[in-house]
């Protein structure tokens, strides 16, 4: 029977907590900056003229149908050759943002889609500019309806900032990592990892929870 | 640019891509057995059966899949079998047992989205439970769910990359094994996210081709949009 010590756990803490650090660290900065280039990106596809909107669609569709791996990779390893040397930590918020942008804007033009065409062609004729019948009609109304979406990509954030560990970022990912191989210690590592995983995880789902009931607008429910 | 070093390992590549399709191909096709499962399961009537299927559901959606990759590799299966486990082997149980999850929940909106309207016509016009679940919801879910299947398959194949950092040569790994050499990292890079690109893209769109109308469905979808 595989004898269980859970006392090198506690030996670990210190190492433990600070990749937590470093991971929530990576986590909020690339959410952050993603949420800023899906916005920019789902304007320019969704009120930009065509040559906007052929990029947005294009760096959306390269950037989904790739993996965070490769990204990961050829920001540390192949941007150094055309002359841009980031600490690996910014190449791993770098890949991040731009991963998670990408998604970020499939669900920012779910819910734009959502909103009603005829609110948009009213809010023309009323004589708004198209950036401020994005800004003042169809995101507000969006952003409530997408807000469980939303969340589900700051998780995969979470969730795919382990992979940084492979371009050298001491993450949380990464000290469990160490600390299993350390002592051949696999299964209280791995439930250690598992639950501290879970936890970031299921606050963002809290959270999520929270500002949807927050931000609701009595009798108005989201189209399907 | 070094170009050339793409051509003269071609067949390494190649070789490398199949293992990496091989891969996809057969835990998409244990991870769909396991998640029709899960999905049945969590609608069971039994309580601890049901809560059994959502907490495995939830706890997996929760964890990184390299986590699981690694530690059922270098942890749990030499434990389990007492001998070295073989890259594919473990990188094969890791992604079915991360995308059972995904699938589960895929078959349950997917049996959700079925209208209680069209259960209780086929139960009013007599037929039973198995013709129910045959003739009226599975062939309204089964293409209400092809979409989300085909995207959960497309981030499998992304999601095989990460059985290159046990130490499977598939195609990423075998790209990082030709750029170790020659250190042309940028070129090596462009090319496999190309291969990747072409694979994925390929499928989401044939996907959208494939995409059968529900021939009972019966709510109406406008055209709604801004951009439209």
């Amino acid at each position: 029977m595989y004898n269980f010590d859970a006392s090198v756990i506690i030996e670990a803490m210190p190492v433990l907590i600070a990749g937590i650090k470093i991971t929530l660290f990576i986590s909020v900065i690339s959410a952050i900056c993603a949420f800023v280039i899906g916005l920019i990106t789902v304007f320019l596809r969704t009120m930009g003229t065509k040559p906007f909107k052929f990029i947005a669609v294009s760096y959306v569709e390269i950037i989904r149908n790739t993996p965070l791996l490769i990204q990961l990779y050829f920001v540390y390893k192949a941007l150094p050759a055309f002359g841009l040397m980031l600490p690996p930590i910014w190449c791993g918020i770098l890949a991040l943002s731009i991963y998670t942008g990408a998604f970020i804007s499939e669900v920012l033009r779910a819910g734009i889609n959502s909103v009603a065409s005829e609110q948009y062609q009213a809010s023309i004729s009323l004589g708004l500019s198209k950036f401020q019948t994005f800004r003042l009609v169809i995101f507000p109304q969006a952003i409530r309806i997408i807000i469980p979406p939303l969340g589900s990509q700051f998780i995969n954030v979470i969730k795919n900032s382990s992979l940084v560990s492979f371009i050298s970022v001491t993450d949380l990912f990464y000290s469990i990592y160490k600390g299993a191989v350390d002592g051949f210690r696999f299964f209280e590592f791995f439930i250690t990892g598992a639950l501290i995983y879970m936890l970031l995880t299921g606050v963002i789902a809290l959270l999520t929870n929270i500002f949807e009931n927050l931000f609701r607008i009595q009798g108005r429910t989201a189209k399907a | 640019m070094h170009w050339i070093d793409i051509p003269e390992n071609f067949g390494f590549l190649m070789k490398g891509l199949l293992i990496t399709l091989k891969l996809a191909l057969i835990s998409t096709s244990g991870s769909l057995i396991i998640g029709v499962v899960l999905g049945i399961l969590r609608h069971s009537r039994l309580f601890l059966i049901s809560w059994l299927a959502v907490a495995y559901i939830e706890s997996v959606r929760s964890i990184p899949l390299i986590l699981f990759i690694v530690f059922i590799h270098f942890g749990a299966l030499p434990y389990l079998t007492g001998e070295p486990s073989s890259f594919f082997d473990s990188a094969c149980i890791a992604l079915i047992i991360f995308n059972s999850a995904y699938i589960a929940e895929i078959i349950r909106s997917g049996l959700n989205s079925v209208e209680k309207g069209h259960i209780d016509a086929a139960k009013s016009l007599g037929l039973n439970r198995i013709q129910r679940l045959t003739y009226i919801i599975l062939p309204l879910a089964v293409s209400r769910m092809t979409p989300a299947l085909v995207s959960q398959f497309i981030s499998l194949i992304k999601d095989t990359s990460l059985a290159s950092t046990i130490g499977l040569i598939e195609l990423t790994r075998s790209g990082e094994i030709i750029y170790e050499r020659t250190y042309h990292e940028t070129e090596i890079l462009i090319f496999i996210a190309f291969v990747y690109f072409l694979i994925c893209f390929g499928l989401s769109k044939l996907s959208i081709l494939l995409e059968t109308k529900p021939y009972m469905c019966t709510e109406n979808k406008e055209p709604v949009g801004a951009n439209q």
